[in-house]
Parts: C-alpha cells; structure tokens; sequence
C-alpha cells in the first residue's frame, strides 16, 4: 500500500512540473487540481501519438516513402508487390472467415447461453467456470487447443483405440488446416467467455440490472416462455453495452498474429501473419510491401466493422416487427437443451484442453493411444524455469511499469470527472478504446518505422518502446475495469472530507483510493495480465530484442518440444492468476489488519 | 363459470421460520386485500402464486385457478398478470408496442385497432406512437394496467401498485382499475400499506402480522 502511494506520488510530482507550465493562470487551485484537470490531455496524447502517427508511419512506406531504406518514390509499388503475392486472395479470405465466424459464434453462443439462463443459478455457475479463462493469453490459449485437437492430441487419444480403431497417431489435418477452421475455434473458445463477462458486468449494474430483471420477470408474467422473454425485452436493452466489446473481438480476431501463428496455416496464413513475416524478412525491400499490407489490413478490419454495423441494422430491421407479434414461444424447452449441451461442450472442451497441457508438462514418456502419459517427471519444468530468467523478469518489469502508469492515468482521469462535475468528452472515451477497434499490426509497423528514424538503438529505448506500446492496450482495459467502481464512489464522503478541511489531493489518495483499494487490485491484476499476454507489441516495440514468457511461448510453440511448449503455455497462465489471487486476497487482509 | 383463484392450506417458509398460512378463495371480480408491515411475508406470497419464489423460501400448499391446480406451473403459463409500483414499460418499445408485446398473436390490423380503442378507453387517445419514457406517470400506470388486461389474464395480482402516485392521481388510477378488473371478471389480490386503497377494494382485508 504505502509502496503504491510513493511511487504514485511520484510520478505526480514529475508530472506536476508539466501541468504547471501549462496553466500558470490559475493560481486559486491548487497543484493537483490542476494536474488532475490536465490528465485526460495526457491520455490523450499518450493515445493518439502512438497510434495516429504509427499510421501514417505505415501509410507513407505503403506509398513508397521510406527514408529507412533511401527510398522516395512515391509509387504503388507495394500494392503491386502484394497483387503479385501467390495466394492473396486467399490471405484475405482466411482472414474474413476467421474473424467474422469466431466473433458470430462466439456472440450466438453467449446469446444462447443468456437466454436459457437468464436469472437462474446456473448463470452465476457458468460465470465462476469461464471466468478464470479470461486470464488466460491467447497465445496460451492457442497452444492448450492446438495440443487438443492434434491428431495424437486428446480427443483423439479419448476415443482411440476403442472407437476409431487407431493405434497409431492418424494424419490429421488440424491444427493448421488450410480452411482456418482451428484458428475459428481457437479464437471462439477464447472470446466467448469475454462477452459472456462483458454482459454479465452489463447486467451487474444496479440500476440497469434490476430494471431488465423486473421487466423479465413482467414478461414472463405476460406469458413469454423465459428465453423469447430474454430476446425480446433484454436484449434490446443490453446490446447496446456490448457493442464495443464486440467490435473489439470482432477487430482483434481479423488482425490477430498469436492464434493463426500457433494454430493456423502457412501456405498461406492470414494476412496479419503474413505482413508480420514480410516485415520480419532479411530482405527490407519486403517491408514496402508489407506496409502495403498493413493498410490493407486496416481496410479489411474496418470493412468488418462496418459489415458488423450494417448487419446489426438489418437485423433490427427484420425483427422489429417481430418483438411486437405476441408470440411467445419459439420451442424454448429444445432450445434449452441444446444451449445446455453446447455449455457443457464448451466447458469440456475447455477443461480437457487445460488437462492435456499439465498432462504434458509433466509427461515422461507418452505412447499415443494411451489417455494418460506412462510416467511423470518434473524435469521439464526444471531446464524450463532454468532457462525462464531474464524473459520472467523481463515480463514481470514492463507488466508492473505498465500497469502502475495505467492506473495513475486512469484514477486521475476519472478523479478529474469529478472535480469538473461532468463525464469524460465522448471524444476522449472512444479514443481510450481506439487501440481495440483499430488492428495493432497497422499502427505498430508504423511505430517501429518511425522508431528506426530517430531513436538511438540502446535497450534502454526499446524498453520505453515496449511500455508505451503495451500502454496502448492495458489502458483500455483499466479504464473500463475501474470507471464504474469510481463513478459510483459514494461522493458525500468526499464532501464530507473537504468541508474538515482536507485538502483535494488527501481526500483522493486516504479518502477515495482506500475505498477502491479492491476494485484497484482487480484493475491492476487485468493490467498485468494483458501486458503479459502482448506478443506484437513486445516483439515490434522491442525491436525484437526483450523476450517475454509469451515471445518465447510463441516462438516455441511451432518447432520445440510439446513438453516445453506446455511449460511455457502455463508459465503464461500462472502469472495472470498469480495476480488475480493476490488482488482477491489482499483488500480481505487488508480489512482484517484495519478493522483488528 | 363464475373464475376463481383459490389458495389452498398456504404455509409460507423464510428458511426454516414460518412467515405466514393463508386458505382463501377469491372469486372474479372480487379483490381480496392484503396488508401487514414489511417483512411480513406479503411480497413473497405474491411471488410463489407468480411462481417465482426466490431461493431461501419455500413454501407448502396448492394454488387453483378456475379449478385447474397450477401450484408447479412454470411462470410463464399462469396467465396471472402482475401489475407493480412501477410501471416497468419496456424503454425499447412505444406505448402501442408495449401493448402489443402483452396481447395474443394474430391478425396485425384488428391487434392495433384493439390498442387504439383501448388507449382511448382509458383516455390515452393518440398516444400509441410516444415513447413510455416521455408519458406522465399517471399515464404510464394506465399503459401497464392495459398492457396486463389485454394479455387476457385469468387472474390479477397488485403488488402496490398505487403507492408511486400522489393522491388525486392515486384515487382515478385506482378507481380504473378496480372498475376494470370487475368488468372483466377476474380474481384479484392486492398488496398495499394504504388503509384507502383497502376501503376502495370493497373487499375481504386480511392483516397480516411480523411473526418473530
């Protein structure tokens, strides 16, 4: 606790130094009113520097401009150059195909899953199961299926050799099917618990839950069956909160690099997969080419957004009548059942890819039809952990760093709405989830572009690279984890405090951050689990140079052993859990020392 | 045939702690009013005959309605309506949507001529394309009365019902709806603090008692 205060504090007082040269006229508040007042300029600019200038980082070499390579000639060569590329189409295609169908299926099953349980306890069950999921990287994730769904993987070995009669490992085509069909499931296993939690915060809003609750419930008074009852009078009310949370999986799983690296093609794999290995090529001619990709990567995302867009409006359009017809029944009990089946599906899906993934970490020797390895042995975990030290620390450093500058901004941000009496500008909220909606192997090519013409190549650097980078995707997610807790904040406490005579940055830091201390906990234990989990921004920003659990995961995921790859996978895993354990058990001893 | 909702040998649990035992029949047109402090069991009650009994609650006995036992009947196929203190339109239809989500499918032209007739019935002529958020009160509560009546209920619960409205508004909301309830003939129990809205409901009053 004091840790957090001093180092808070100073980076205020760094900070102060800012603020003061810019408002020196307003001399009646005091320094931190008027640092907090300067915040969200700060976010801002922390935001839209990164981004805006990473893309026209990428749009100038796309057109030929790029001073890294002595070249100035403004020209379509790029373009001409990925015309040329066999398999284009194709590139584009897979990347259609896997992000619109994972990002469906994923809203239809976490439709189908709050419509058969709305209001019951097995909605809370589900809640607890997938809940933990969210922690889990995607790289991790990606790995823990690929493992499944292998032809010696574990589906294969629990059916076999009684059902499918192989006794030895069968050629499979997955994972890394040619038709993106692992990448699909990868990518919808992994959203679907997001969305799911998304709705379920939704609805954990006291006003907004109660209300759709009560209305349920009048529904069903009016003789709708319990899930047309949902779809008909809660879902109108909800979509619109789960808008950004869709656009941004709808976003991430056009443009991602982790899940189609581990479990998708080569020949050829998405886009973004693509553009990474042009960019990463020996040859630097390539990058004009991949810059040109990049754009159309941009285009293609925000194609998809769009298209989502459009579709939403269709379909209101379709079903506006409907909701009115009186019809209340749409064979509710068959589709309970089958919502039920694909809950315990999922679940077990997700279960027996975790299962798989231990089991292979302390697996000895492993014959292939058999469920279970022929020994144990720790010795993987050992030359694993041996070798794990500079990208454990390395992980561990810019998570912290990260996480302790997203949450500063984001308490002064939200400290400054109260102080000027208003919500943040819809302007400087869409931007804080511009990083999301906007696909980061666009803009972070571009950011190491723009790295490569002025910075000078110490380590240093590359690491105030990597923190501004995972900044860009931390932040977001903070800010949405703490701005409901902050906003609700009894403000009469406040009041109560300032009328003693407390100044303004004492009744933020003992009387307003004490209150928060567990939703804090809980924002900070995301913050670390999203930066462990970045790998672009890690390997772009870093120059390549500072490996994290999660570049080495990915790195070894597709050539090294499964046992060490497992190692990795849940070395990834851990760390975000360790956090969250911690954030879950600290604020309760916290209480317990205070109230003793 | 004359309808009737009859509750029979209610016993009513909180946990293990026995809240209340009631066995009445309420016949259509008749309302039958329950008053007692909070805590008394009332909204509970309430609760088990729409079948929605929270968790932590249980409770023995059997409810009929016109003679058909409906004690394990899922919510949904009751056909009880409630109507609340609050209105609890739905903000995502307007008020001649509100209505219609309530009524039985069918014909579109002869549903929405039903609306118009009724809205005017209750002097809310014109007012099928507004918003509910943008209606009075006193409005949005006749908008739940009609939503609940035209959904052809068999019987009538009125979980307070009155208790938002200030007292002029109180008197003809409550009159409108006690007249419509006769009118159509429908069993009718009510929950109220309000010694007036007992008067008005002309009908039996039990009182019931904080058991401790």
């Amino acid at each position: 606790m004091t840790e957090i205060n001093s180092s808070k504090s100073t980076i205020q007082k760094s900070k102060q130094k800012n603020s003061q040269s810019g408002s020196q006229l307003n001399h009646s508040t005091d320094w931190f009113t008027r640092m907090v007042k300067f915040s969200p300029k700060f976010l801002l600019l922390l935001l839209i520097v990164p981004v805006f200038g990473g893309l026209i980082g990428v749009l100038l070499p796309a057109f030929g401009w790029a001073p890294a390579l002595s070249q100035y000639d403004l020209g379509l060569q790029g373009f001409n150059a990925l015309w040329q590329t066999s398999g284009f189409g194709r590139m584009i295609g897979l990347s259609i195909a896997t992000g619109l169908l994972s990002t469906l299926l994923a809203f239809v099953v976490t439709l189908m899953i709050l419509g058969a349980f709305f209001n019951s306890v097995w909605l809370d069950r589900i809640q607890q199961v997938l809940s933990p999921i969210l922690v889990i990287p995607h790289a991790a994730a990606a790995i823990a299926v690929g493992f499944l769904i292998a032809p010696s993987g574990m589906i294969s070995r629990l059916f076999s050799p009684w059902l499918s009669g192989w006794e030895l490992a069968p050629n499979g085509m997955f994972p890394h099917d040619p038709y993106g069909i692992s990448i699909i499931l990868g990518l919808t296993l992994k959203e679907l618990p997001f969305l799911l939690l998304m709705a379920l915060g939704a609805l954990a809003q006291p006003e907004l839950g109660k209300k759709l609750r009560q209305q349920h419930k009048v529904a069903l008074n009016l003789g709708y069956c319990p899930m047309t009852a949902f779809y008909k009078v809660v879902l109108p009310s909800l979509y619109p909160l789960l808008r950004l949370p869709l656009l941004a999986v709808l976003a991430y799983a056009s443009s991602s690099v982790e899940m189609p690296l581990i479990l998708g093609p080569n020949t050829p794999p998405t886009l973004a997969v693509a553009i990474m290995h042009w960019f990463n090529d020996v040859d630097l001619n390539l990058r004009i080419k991949a810059s040109a990709g990049a754009l159309i990567q941009l285009a293609l995302t925000g194609g998809l957004l769009a298209l989502w867009l459009l579709g939403e409006k269709l379909v209101k359009c379709l079903f506006c009548e409907s909701l009115t017809n009186g019809k209340r029944e749409y064979a509710g009990s068959y589709w309970q059942k089958v919502t039920g089946a694909i809950t315990i599906l999922v679940i077990s899906f997700i279960g027996l890819a975790l299962l798989g993934l231990v089991l292979w970490s302390i697996a000895g020797f492993w014959r292939f039809p058999s469920a279970l390895p022929d020994s144990f042995t720790l010795l993987h975990w050992q030359s694993a952990v041996m070798q794990m030290g500079e990208p454990l620390v390395n992980t561990l450093v810019i998570g912290i760093i990260t996480t302790l500058i997203a949450i500063s901004l984001t308490l002064l941000c939200l400290e400054s709405e109260q102080i000027k009496g208003k919500l943040l500008s819809r302007f400087t909220s869409l931007i804080i989830y511009i990083p999301l909606l906007v696909p980061s192997i666009a803009f972070l090519f571009g950011l190491v572009w723009i790295q490569q013409l002025i910075a000078v190549q110490v380590s240093f650097i590359s690491y105030i690279n990597v923190v501004i980078a995972h900044l860009l995707f931390v932040l977001p997610y903070v800010f949405l984890s703490l701005a409901s807790s902050y906003r609700q904040l009894d403000s009469r406490f406040a009041i109560v405090a300032a009328s003693l005579g407390t100044k303004p940055c004492k009744v933020f830091l003992k009387v307003k951050l004490p209150q928060l201390i567990a939703p804090i906990l809980i924002a900070a234990a995301l913050g670390l689990a999203i930066s462990f989990g970045q790998y672009l921004p890690t390997l772009l920003a870093g120059g390549g140079r500072i490996t994290t659990i999660t570049t080495e995961a990915i790195t070894l995921a597709n050539g090294a052993s499964r046992r060490t790859s497992a190692v990795y996978a849940l070395m990834q895993m851990l760390l975000p859990l360790i956090g969250f354990i911690l954030a879950w058990v600290l604020p309760k001893f916290i209480y317990k020392v205070a109230h003793r | 045939m004359q309808s009737s909702l009859h509750i029979k040998n209610l016993q009513l649990f909180r946990q293990n702690e026995l809240l209340l035992s009631l066995n009445e029949q309420v016949n259509g047109g008749e309302i039958l009013t329950l008053m007692g402090p909070s805590g008394s069991g009332k909204s509970s009650l309430l609760n088990w005959l729409t079948g929605a009994l929270p968790s932590g609650f249980h409770a023995n006995g059997e409810v009929w309605l016109n003679d058909t036992n409906i004690t394990f009947t899922p919510a949904h196929q009751r056909h009880v309506g409630v109507l609340y203190q609050d209105a609890l339109l739905f903000s995502h239809l307007s008020v001649a949507g509100n209505i219609a989500f309530a009524m039985p499918p069918g014909n579109k032209k002869q549903r929405l001529d039903k609306i118009e007739a009724s809205l005017a019935q209750v002097g809310l002529k014109g007012l099928a394309d507004r918003h509910p958020d943008n209606l009075s009160g006193g409005q949005q509560a006749r908008v739940a009365l009609l939503r609940v009546l035209l959904s052809e209920p068999k019987a009538i619960l009125l979980d307070e019902p009155f208790s938002k409205l200030d007292s002029q508004l109180r008197e003809d909301t409550r009159e409108l709806v006690f007249e419509q309830i006769r009118y159509h003939q429908l069993p009718a129990i009510m929950v109220t603090h309000d010694h007036s809205d007992a008067e008005a409901a002309d009908g039996k009053i039990i009182t019931l008692s904080k058991l401790s």
